[in-house]
This record gives structure tokens, sequence and C-alpha cells, in this order.
């Protein structure tokens, strides 16, 4: 049975390696040539922090969306092989010769998907690894650990959305018994997936640290952790986090006078209404996560992402068994 | 050696067409005595029947007596089927070309006159089968 | 003799339709059995649930003493070749023998290779671009490989010309004969002509039902045409079963399954043809109608 896999894929794989080995050129070249700059520019501002962080970007050219890029290697692998793993066979009726063969359609299905998921996992360590390694740089510069673009295009994350994706195309076309109604469940359950994930889910995997200080001093969250809300906090619990707008009504009557007034001419100083409201017992407060989380967050993406292909793949093995051909 | 022919549509059953076909070779001196019948597999593969037709019609042949199975070996002829003395032929031969002529001139034609020779052959066959229920 | 297949009121249904109801059949083992009927009757239904591809929603079906099942022992010994040859387009023939032998216990693949080259079809090339009828001989072949027990074919020789049809059927047989009455056939066809020579077992599907079935000559010997004067039929129906009636104002033609001898002078009785068999069933295809009425010429 796995010879069959590999004498119907075998092509695909061929293509595959090429692609891959074709990229990993790219961005070997390229990440030399940002490692080399990086390393000029480290020797110039000597250990000077404002002055790294206004340097102009290292990446210029079409290698820099690669990040962007490499974000669609999973949902093509989920379409191109994961959709019509089981639906092509379906649509051309080759199952009708395959499930009258000795072997049953559990081991049929096992040995196909196994070695499927398992090419997925391998292209996505290899995006992932060469993104990576590629970003070192970037890295260092960037004011978040977990900014997008650069959280869910390194480290283990590509893996967990490799298996993910063609977990759920080989489930679609499963369910669907053709390919391309597949193909877009695929495309628009990953992206859709993966937008939900990362703007509303991915900051509440362990609650957020909330550290407090001198309304009006300066605060800078340690380094490159993610800045959730960051904001004022009256006595009564009363929490602004947006701009001066939302501020003014919450403020008491006798800080809120000394507020400078667009229009009237009025002045004031924003230190007095700072010293006001300290006064009142406001203070201000950041909620953030620390950098020192990003292996756990890492983790914890990754595990939620093979679950839910696990549980996709076992629908697929149930529908399979019991279904009528 | 023999080759056979089955037709669909002929009423006659597949395997007693090659039953048939079989003692007309002998009668024709295409198969004589210990010539060997193609084996069944021989048969079904040119002609595209059941074995078991065949089979049935080797069978019948063996229990007329005029082949035989050997183990191993195959299918062979024995003997003849009985056939008419000598001279027979010619003479009905010459009486049926009498017939022929009298039917000509009774106005006749061809086709008539086949269709008569197979009424009264199946009517013979008829009367035939009903004694032996009878009997 | 064993049975190799058996159903007892066997049915499928899908939401509204029904594919089969209460289907009964025996066949014997070493049968090849012709399975006839219009399109729709529910012929490849019967053979899918056979060959363990579908499962019956009401009944049983047991195939070599067992239900069909997904079970490497019992799928060895069935062969199913469905309708649409399903071969896999961009692999070859010696490919396909690879796969075989891969996924089948007992793989016969120099029997395969054998049959090919007496064909004359090449090993080598890619299947989808050899002709329908080569195609059929490459699955039929595959199918046989496997030394299955039951074959079961699904209209293999419907989209064939006349001359594959022969070279088809023959392969068939021959596959027969090799296995010395332990292989069990299932063919379902239009042609009843192919049918006369090569089955001798005959299950007739109308209208979702069977309709028929049994052995051939048992059934040939059991039916017969009665010509005569038309005239009721009622003293025949106390008999016999009048299947099917073509009348013109002088005369009628009954088709009847024999209760016992026919007495009655004023029908000439004569023997049936499959075919007349088989046209004649399929047209009794309401539950409750067992005989159907023609009416020629002028109608009184």
């Amino acid at each position: 049975m796995t010879w069959l896999v590999w004498r119907q894929y075998r092509g695909q794989a061929a293509i595959a390696s090429v692609l891959l080995a074709a990229a990993a050129a790219v961005i070997l070249a390229d990440g030399f040539q940002i490692a080399s700059r990086w390393h000029s520019i480290l020797v110039a501002c000597a250990g000077n922090t404002a002055c790294l962080q206004q340097q102009a970007p290292l990446v210029n050219g079409v290698v820099s969306d690669l990040p962007y890029i490499s974000l669609l290697v999973p949902a093509v692998v989920g379409m191109l092989w994961g959709a019509p793993l089981v639906a092509h066979e379906l649509e051309a009726r080759t199952s009708d010769f395959a499930w009258s063969q000795s072997i049953t359609r559990m081991r049929w299905l096992t040995v196909k998907v196994g070695w499927l998921l398992l090419a997925a996992a391998a292209c996505g360590g290899a995006i992932a690894a060469l993104t990576t390694w590629w970003s070192g740089p970037i890295n260092a510069m960037s004011a978040s650990a977990f900014a997008p673009g650069q959280f869910d295009t390194q480290g283990i994350v590509p893996i967990g959305y490799a298996v993910f994706a063609m977990a759920l195309g080989i489930t679609a076309g499963t369910v669907a018994r053709r390919t391309l109604p597949a193909i877009a469940v695929v495309l628009g359950g990953f992206i859709g997936l993966r937008l939900v994930i990362s703007d509303f889910l991915r900051q509440h995997y362990m609650a957020a640290v909330t550290t407090y200080y001198s309304v009006g001093g300066s605060f800078t969250a340690p380094g490159q952790s993610w800045v959730l809300a960051q904001g004022a906090v009256g006595p009564a619990g009363v929490v602004v986090a947006t701009g001066w707008g939302d501020l003014y009504p919450a403020l008491p009557a006798s800080c809120q006078t000394l507020l400078p007034t667009a229009g009237t001419g009025k002045s004031g100083s924003l230190s007095a209404v700072f010293s006001c409201m300290r006064a009142h017992g406001w203070r201000g407060f950041a909620t953030y996560q620390p950098s020192s989380r990003y292996w756990p967050f890492q983790g914890i993406e990754t595990g939620i992402y093979v679950l839910l292909a696990a549980a996709l793949i076992g629908v697929t093995f149930v529908i399979v068994r019991g279904r009528d051909a | 050696m023999i080759s056979f022919r089955v037709e669909a549509r002929t009423g006659v059953p597949p395997y007693l067409q090659i039953v048939q076909q079989v003692r007309q070779a002998l009668r024709m001196g295409v198969l004589d005595v210990g010539d060997q019948l193609p084996t069944v597999r021989e048969v079904v593969a040119a002609v595209a029947v059941n074995p078991n037709t065949v089979l049935k019609a080797y069978r019948d042949l063996e229990r007329e007596g005029l082949v035989e199975a050997r183990a191993g070996q195959g299918t062979f002829v024995r003997r003849r089927p009985p056939g008419p003395p000598p001279g027979t032929h010619s003479r009905l031969g010459r009486s049926l070309e009498r017939w022929v002529r009298e039917a000509r001139e009774a106005g006749l034609d061809d086709e008539s006159m086949e269709s008569l020779l197979r009424i009264t052959l199946r009517a013979g066959d008829a009367a035939e089968a009903e004694s032996e229920e009878i009997a | 003799m064993s049975t190799a297949i058996e159903t007892h009121e066997l049915s499928k249904r899908y939401r509204r339709v029904s594919a089969l109801t209460e289907c009964t059949v025996t066949v014997p083992e070493g049968r090849v059995s012709a399975l006839v009927g219009p399109n729709g009757a529910g012929k490849t239904t019967l053979l899918r649930i056979l060959a363990g591809l579908a499962s019956p929603t009401g009944g049983t079906a047991a195939v070599l003493g067992g239900a069909p099942r997904q079970d490497p022992a019992f799928l060895a010994e069935i062969g199913f070749l469905a309708q649409e040859i399903p071969l896999y387009r961009r692999f070859t023939a010696e490919d396909h023998i690879r796969i075989g032998a891969h996924m089948n216990p007992r793989w016969d693949a120099s029997l395969v290779r054998t049959r090919l080259a007496e064909l004359r079809i090449p090993l080598g090339q890619r299947v989808g671009t050899l002709s329908g009828g080569q195609r059929a001989q490459v699955a039929l072949a595959l199918t046989l490989a496997k030394r299955p027990r039951v074959l079961l074919l699904d209209e293999p020789v419907a989209a064939l010309d006349p001359l594959a049809r022969r070279k088809f059927l023959a392969t068939l047989t021959a596959g027969v004969a090799d296995a010395g009455g332990e292989l069990t056939v299932v063919l379902s066809s239009h042609l009843v002509t192919d049918l006369e020579r090569v089955c001798d077992h005959i299950i007739l599907l109308a209208g979702s039902r069977v309709q028929l079935s049994g052995d051939i000559d048992t059934l040939l010997a059991e039916h017969k045409v009665l010509v005569g004067p038309r005239k009721d039929t009622a003293p025949i129906e106390r008999t016999h079963k009048v299947v099917q009636e073509v009348a013109t104002a002088r005369q009628s033609t009954l088709l009847v399954r024999l209760g016992g001898p026919v007495i009655d002078p004023a029908y000439q009785a004569e023997d049936v043809t499959l075919e007349e068999l088989v046209l004649a069933y399929m047209g009794a295809d309401e539950a409750s109608a067992g005989k159907r009425l023609t009416t020629v010429g002028e109608s009184s």
C-alpha cells in the first residue's frame, strides 16, 4: 500500500522538492545578505538601542514578502494534496478498484493519510526552519515577539498549520466527494480559522500580565512583549485605554477643567492634569504578554491546530468506514 | 481438429449444437476414431460458451458411446455414429429428387419446400417425444 | 452443492427511492448467473451490496456463507468489476499488476501477463490510452488474478464492440473453466444472446424486485408459449400462471409458467426462448399484476 501511495504521488513529491529547494536557495542567499547588513549596523550603532530602532528596514525586494508567502504554503498543501486524496478517487471511481482489493478501506486510508500528514508536517517544518533562520536579524529589531507575520511564520506553528490544512482538505474532500468544493473549503476554512485564532484567541492563551505605573510617567514594556492594552485606571476601577476623548468624561470635574480645550483658546498643561489624576487615585496600567512566553504560546497554538486536525481525520475515518462507496 | 460454432436464436440449445456438430463431423470424416476432441478450455476460449455446456455435450456423447473420457488425457472418439447402410444415401437422394420435381410441378417454390420439410421434421420429433412421455 | 450467494428479503432504500425491495435469490456455487433488468432496476445496487461497497437497509445478503464485510479474508474471495472499468488511467497494466501484488495475498501475476500477451495488449502503455475493449480485458484479467471464488461484473461489455465483447466473454469463460467449478460469476448485461451462451442461471430484476430467478434450463422447461384462438384464459389460469398474453382479434399467444400438463387441445404448445422469457417478465414490474395483456391489430 505504501508503494501505491508513492507511485501515485512521486510526481508531485518531485515537484514539491524542486520548489522547496529553489525556495531554500533564494531564502538562503537573501538571508546571508541580511545577516551581513545586520552585522554592519550592529557595529555602527554599537549597542545604542535608539540607533538600532531608527535603521531603515533590512529587507527589500520580493523576498521581503517571504513571511506572507510562507503563510500560503499550508493552504496550498491542503488544497493540492489534501482535497483530492479521497475525493479524486471517488470522482474517478478508482475507489471501486482500490476497495475491491484485499486490503480494507481502513488500511488504505490509514496509509494514505499517514504519509500525507507526514509530508505536510515536513513541508511546514522546512518552510518554518528557513523563515526562522532568515528572520533572525529582523526579529532582533522588531517591537514584539508576537507580531503577526512574525509569530506565525517561524517556530513550530507552521507545522501545525500545514497538518491542519491537510486534514481539512482530506476531510472536506471525503464529505463532499468532489475535489473542487473541497478546495474552496480549505481556502475559506483555513484562512478564516487562522484569522479568528490569531486575532481573538491568541492573546488569551495565558492570563496576561498587568503592571501599574504612575500616570504620566513613561513606561516601556519589557523587551519585545506584546502589549495588549495600555491606559489609565481610576479609583473606582474605571478603565480608559484609548485616547483623551474617552478619558475626559471619566475624570472628576476638577481635573476636567485643567484640560486644554480646543477652540476656546484655553490653555492648560498636561502635567497639571496628570498630577490631578494622581491625586484622585488614578494609575497608569499596561497589560501585556511577556516575550518569555513565546515558546509556550507556540506550543499551545500548535497543539490547538494539531488537535483540530486529529478531530477532522477522525471524522474522515468514520465516514469512509460506514458510507456506501 | 474440429472447431465448433454455437449460434444463438436457433432454438437449439448450445449443448445440443455441439453434440450435433460432433456427430456430423464423424459422419463426414472430419473426425476419425481415436482423434482427440478439443478440451473444454479450448472450446470455451474459442467460442465463449459456458464450460458446463461443453461438459454436458461431451457427457451426452459419452453416454451414446461415441466418445470416451480418459482420465488425465482428454476425450477421444470411440466409434462412428450408427449410420445408414451403404447405398441408403444415394437411394434416398434419388427419391428426394423425384419429390422435388413433383413439388415444383405442383407450384411450390424452394422456400415452401423447405418450410414443409421443417414442419414435417418437427411434427416427427413431437410425435416421438409424446410417445416417449407416454412410455 | 453449496451456495455461493444468498439474499433474503434484501432491500435498499435511498431517502425516497427504493433501489431493491425484498429480493430473495440463491446462486449455487459454480454457476454463471445473468443479472438482467431494465436500467434503474437495481442491478448495480445488488452487485455493490454483494461486493461490500454498499450496505443494505433491510434484509440480509450472504456471500460464501458470510455477510459482505471489510475483512481481508473476505475481500480476497470476491472480485468486483464496476461498470466504468475503474483503473488508474495514468498507470500502465504492469503498474496495476504490481499494485495488485501489494494489495492481495493471493495474486497470480503470470495469469495477467499471459492473458494480455495472448490478446496482444501492451503491458507498458498507460491504461487511459488503451481502447475500451482493451481496458475491459485488463480489468477482467486483474480481477481474475485475485483467484476469487465469486466474481461480480457490472455491465462489463456494455460499451464494447461485438468483437471485443466476444473476446471478453471468451476470457471470462476460460477463467471459469480454469477454476474447475469453484468460481461463481454474476454478470449483469442487456444482451440476452450473449447471456444465453455463457450463463446457466438467471436473476431478473424489474421495478426493484426479483421477478424471476433460477437455473436457466429448469426455467425454460417450466415455461411454454401457448398459441391458440382468443378466448377466456380463466381455465388456463386455474392450473398455470399466465405471465404474458398477446392477443389479436382472433388469436392469442400466452406465455405461461406450467403448473402441470397442458390438456386444452385448442392450444399449441411451443418451447419458449430465453429472450421471450426475459422480455415477458421484464414487463411484469407492477407488484400486483403478474400478467400483461397486449392487443395487436383490431381490438374488440
